[in-house]
């Protein structure tokens, strides 16, 4: 098709309204490196193959269902869990009845890791950022007068997915409900770990035999469960744009069907049963395409092992909206924000979605705060008709314009990462996640600059601080939890315990399926550390390489006259002082969002700062000596998942016992504004929540450190 | 920081770890307050230095130094000694910042009681790194640390340094990473007393195999070293904790026969030596371009140089002799 014939009238309109600026001055430069341009028209769908595609069709960029939501709109479903199961269990009781229909179950970072309550290494952890699940009783209390062949269950695990797993079989069989009518979804996603999050327990070889052996065993006995839902969410949580987050979630699913067939299975065995989890942001029509786009490339990838089922090419996803995308800042936004986000999710065609709550910048959801979520979805879903027609922006310029640069940007990445040999090969030469953090760097850099807005944080501040409810969790949560896993390793019959976890270390060194052998040790009363410890005899417990990169983030700034300024400081100091601030970035607990701690540290580091970098979960104890041992003025700890009130005060003191009393504290990340003053009483200097300019903190903690001195 | 040379000297001799770290940080001090507490607090500890075994390890980004530093380090404290791990992070030129992330794949060693693990940035300064590593390693010994490991990146002008303070310089390979010498220059080659290939595991272990013995060959085509040992390449794993005890046993062989002959004394005093010298000569060219004569007279005698308007051999006398003749003239 040739030129619109009044394009060029249009141009010179155009120009006119710009004050005869060029009309290409108004193109846009969007972080994935797309120019998007003022207009779109007939010609830019020439040579896009799937504009005119039907949906529940391959190539499904239109949808995977024929009808999708006119007949039945997506599940709405929250994710959520804190506290203990009897507590989460009568949380998500009140959900149901108030319209959500599918429960999806967040576990604390104790249980993601493998260890049980009473373990040193989680103290803080405990019911904070989710359920802790010690025992099969745990999981039995937590589906407490929850129909397990009726409701679809939805667990984000995957470093203790063996054991989880296990022990929600064993519940639903005391239930007395048939393991082959469980319906759901197990996240089962370790790759990902690696590259953000790093809820992971066993190195990726080992890890990569346990999803596959789940895979198996579900084939066989639950053929109604989606057996991992490769998870990109994380990865933009992290930082990455609409094509990273693609193209390394698409490649990971890739390395998920090569690992199953190499396992001996079937391709349409396994593959209808693989779903996918997308991030959505703020970024509205970027993310529509994007859901488009990745349904188009996973039909157009699986091609390659010749399945008979299109289900095994049919891309299923549940999405969740940004969490990141959240501010503390006048958190009333969030509502509106996550609302925009709900939208795009919807046009983009997820299966199911969950909206966050305004006040998870700063902490658990309230009872309140969770309805309005809920309430979000309800009302896009039953007052906004958006449901009445399949794939509205179906033939969009734009929409299918971007849809198709998004197909070739991703498939660029994709091709880089086979390349290399797969994802598994590329995580371990640490690619995926330098991208990742260098995305992550230039977006932090452009909201500092106010480059990209985000209002009440860098445009339209508000003087007054919002006051928001915070669910806090109670500390006897842990107390309490200890005593009931205490009381369960008393009443079990141990020797039938040491043989289950005999046989499963042997199944883990010889063969067999973990799972079954799993499922036998959960019965008996195993805990999730017993069953996690039997196999790290065989396979070791993983330790990441840190890399971090630099220069990304002042490379991003072209004003750089706030960066001038603070290396002038940084100079003045060492100067005066013989070195340069010497800051320790460090991270406590089983909270593996390393996100923050990696932008802060490249940033600093970009500002004149000597960064030192802590292992990922910390003891207090072992922050403290790294601090005394490196003679740091500052540490720096990252906070994302409410252990703080916890591991702080205790850094602090071991910090006075190992003599660095003289070490300045200050704390980043998820912290509600009502725990400041604790935290200040405590000796922390300065607390810097969410949304906090980096530049700003650094010149407030310039400010600390001259004061200090 | 604490003024009294007493508080660096006691708490090095007990062990105290944030004395330990204190006298590192005053020794990296640029500020000329803490160097002349510096030379105090150092020929205080002097008496108790000297007894440790200085392993300085080398190796391209990416080799895997610091892994494989976790693991000998772990084996070693298993063994019962005492290890201490000295690494230099480059700084950014540009904002003189930098990011000393060694510790984070050096979990345990990082934790452990036994351990001390310092992370130094390698400042602006040419010459830095080795003036602050040199003096840190005898601190550390002085706190009885036995066993003083200096990890450097395997680019640049370090590791020259490092090997003209160490008793063993170990340069890290990785398997058939080109057929080249692994943009490791020639002359570092010359200054290893081993090699090791590591990542000699999986399905790499073929390969390892194979560029062990590319290096056995190369090495065996250099000229033999006047101290009679003939550097042997080895290979491993860190993620396998295999060929780490052999290497270790290299060490103390190596150890053992400088021991007996001499040489490791030798070795010592020489480096010594060379560091002296360095001194000397660092600090007369600090001191001569800061004299305001040698300043206010350095850019015009340049421009004439420049212009051909005089000779280098005239030009540098005429410098020169700004202190020559004010020395000649106190001593007649």
């Amino acid at each position: 098709m040739a030129e619109h014939p009044e394009k060029p009238r249009w141009i010179d309109l155009a120009r006119k309204e710009l004050k005869d600026k060029p009309v290409e001055s108004l193109e846009k430069q969007t972080p994935e490196g797309i120019t998007t341009h003022p207009l779109y028209t007939a010609e830019n769908l020439e040579g896009i193959d799937f504009v005119n595609s039907l949906p529940g069709i391959s190539p499904f960029v239109r949808g995977p269902r024929a009808t999708m939501y006119t007949v039945r709109p997506w599940t709405i479903r929250q994710y959520a869990g804190f506290s203990t199961a009897r507590e989460s269990n009568e949380f998500y009781k009140r959900n149901l009845a108030a319209g959500q229909k599918g429960l999806s179950v967040a576990f604390d970072l104790a249980t993601h890791r493998g260890y049980d309550s009473d373990h040193p290494r989680v103290i803080g952890d405990v019911g904070k950022a989710g359920v802790p699940v010690d025992t099969v009783e745990d999981m039995k209390i937590l589906f407490d007068e929850i129909p397990l062949d009726k409701m679809t269950v939805s667990m984000t695990m995957n470093g203790a997915v063996l054991p989880v797993m296990a022990a929600y079989i064993v519940a639903a069989e005391e239930q007395g409900v048939d393991q082959e009518k469980l319906a759901g979804t197990i996240q089962n996603d370790i790759l990902k770990e690696y590259l953000t999050r790093n809820t992971y327990i066993y190195p990726p070889d080992p890890s990569m035999r346990i999803v596959s052996d789940i895979i198996g065993y579900c084939s066989k006995h639950m053929p109604k469960f989606n057996t991992v839902s490769i998870s990109g969410y994380h990865m933009m949580e992290a930082g990455a744009d609409s094509v990273l987050q693609t193209a390394f979630t698409l490649a990971d699913g890739l390395e998920y069907v090569r690992a199953a067939l190499n396992a001996g299975l079937e391709i349409d065995a396994f593959a209808p049963r693989l779903s996918f989890f997308f991030g959505v942001g703020m970024n509205f029509f970027m993310e529509i395409a994007m859901l488009r786009a990745a349904r188009y490339l996973w039909a157009d990838l699986m091609d390659q092992f010749n399945p008979q089922d299109p289900r095994s090419k049919m891309l299923r996803t549940h999405v969740q909206t940004s969490g990141w995308s959240l501010t503390q800042q006048d958190p009333y936004n969030n509502i509106i924000r996550t609302t925009l986000e709900c939208l795009a999710a919807v046009l983009g065609g997820t299966q199911s979605l969950h909206t966050n709550a305004f006040d998870e910048a700063v902490s658990l959801p309230t009872d309140v705060s969770a309805r309005i979520a809920r309430n979000t979805q309800l009302i896009v879903q039953e007052e906004s008709r958006v449901t009445n027609t399949v794939d509205p922006l179906g033939g969009s310029y734009y929409v299918e314009w971007l849809t198709d640069q998004i197909v070739k940007e991703v498939r660029k990445v994709i091709n880089e990462v086979e390349e290399m040999g797969g994802m598994a090969k590329a995580i371990v030469e640490g690619m995926p996640k330098m991208r990742i953090e260098e995305a992550a760097a230039r977006r932090q850099a452009r909201i500092d600059q106010g480059i990209d807005p985000v209002i009440g944080v860098n445009k339209y501040p508000v003087e007054e601080e919002t006051e928001v409810d915070v669910r806090e969790i109670s500390d006897s949560v842990r107390d309490e939890q200890i005593n009931w896993v205490n009381r369960i390793r008393e009443e079990r019959d141990d020797a039938e315990v040491r043989r289950c976890l005999e046989a499963l270390t042997q199944c883990a060194e010889s063969g067999g399926n973990l799972l079954e052998a799993c499922i036998k040790a959960i019965r008996a009363r195993a805990t999730v550390g017993d069953v996690t410890e039997a196999m790290e005899k065989v396979f070791g417990r993983y330790v990441a390489t840190t890399q971090c990169i630099s220069g990304v983030y002042a490379g991003e700034y072209q004003d750089d006259e706030i960066i001038k300024t603070i290396r002038k400081r940084v100079d003045d100091f060492a100067e005066k002082h013989g070195r340069r601030p010497r800051i320790l970035l460090t991270k406590m607990g089983q909270d593996g969002h390393d996100r923050g701690v990696k932008v802060v540290a490249t940033a600093y580091a970009d500002l004149g700062f000597d960064v030192d970098l802590s292992p990922m979960f910390q003891t207090p104890a072992e922050a403290a000596k790294m601090a005394v041992e490196n003679d740091v003025h500052v540490v720096g700890v990252s906070s994302l998942a409410g252990a703080h009130k916890i591991l702080v005060p205790q850094m602090i003191e071991e910090l006075k016992k190992q003599g660095g009393e003289d070490v300045l504290v200050v704390v980043g990340g998820i912290v509600p504004p009502v725990d400041y003053d604790f935290l200040y009483n405590a000796g922390v200097a300065k607390v810097f929540g969410p949304g906090s300019m980096v530049t700003d903190s650094a010149n407030q903690v310039l400010n600390a450190l001259e004061q200090n001195a | 920081m604490p003024e009294d040379a007493a508080y660096y000297i006691e708490g090095v001799r007990a062990g105290n770890r944030k004395a330990i770290s204190k006298t590192i940080t005053l020794i990296e001090s640029a500020l000329s307050g803490h160097q002349e507490l510096v030379y105090t607090v150092l020929d205080s500890l002097l008496p108790y230095t000297g007894n440790a075994v200085r392993l300085g390890i080398t190796g391209v980004p990416g080799v895997g130094k610091s892994t494989f530093i976790e693991t000998l380090g772990m084996r070693l404290i298993e063994k019962g000694h005492r290890v201490a791990i000295l690494a230099v992070d480059p700084s950014s030129a540009k904002s003189g910042g930098s990011i000393l992330g060694d510790k984070t794949r050096m979990e345990k060693l990082a934790a452990h009681e036994q351990a001390f693990v310092r992370p130094s940035p390698s400042g602006g300064a040419l010459g830095g790194v080795a003036r602050k590593t040199r003096e840190t390693m005898t601190v550390l010994e002085a706190a009885d640390y036995d066993v003083v490991m200096v990890e450097t990146v395997g680019v640049g002008q370090s590791e020259f340094s490092v090997a003209s303070m160490v008793d063993f310089f170990l340069v890290l390979l990785i398997a058939g990473a080109g057929d080249e010498l692994q943009g490791i220059k020639r002359g570092i080659i010359e200054l290893a007393d081993a090699m090791a290939v590591n990542k000699a595991d999986g399905e790499n272990a073929v390969r390892a195999e194979k560029t062990r013995k590319d290096y056995e060959n190369a090495l065996h085509l250099m000229a033999p070293r006047s101290d009679g040992w003939q550097p042997p390449v080895l290979a491993c794993s860190a993620l396998e904790m295999t060929g780490i005890d052999e290497i270790w046993d290299t060490v103390l062989a190596h150890r053992r026969k400088m021991e007996a002959s001499g040489e490791l004394f030798r070795k010592r005093s020489r480096q010594a030596r060379d560091w002296f010298d360095f001194l000397v000569e660092e600090g007369l060219k600090e001191w001569f371009y800061g004299l305001s004569e040698v300043k206010s007279l350095l850019p015009d005698l340049t421009r004439r140089l420049e212009l051909g308007d005089t000779t280098a051999m005239a030009a540098a006398r005429q410098l020169l002799e700004l202190v020559t003749h004010e020395y000649e003239r106190k001593q007649t």
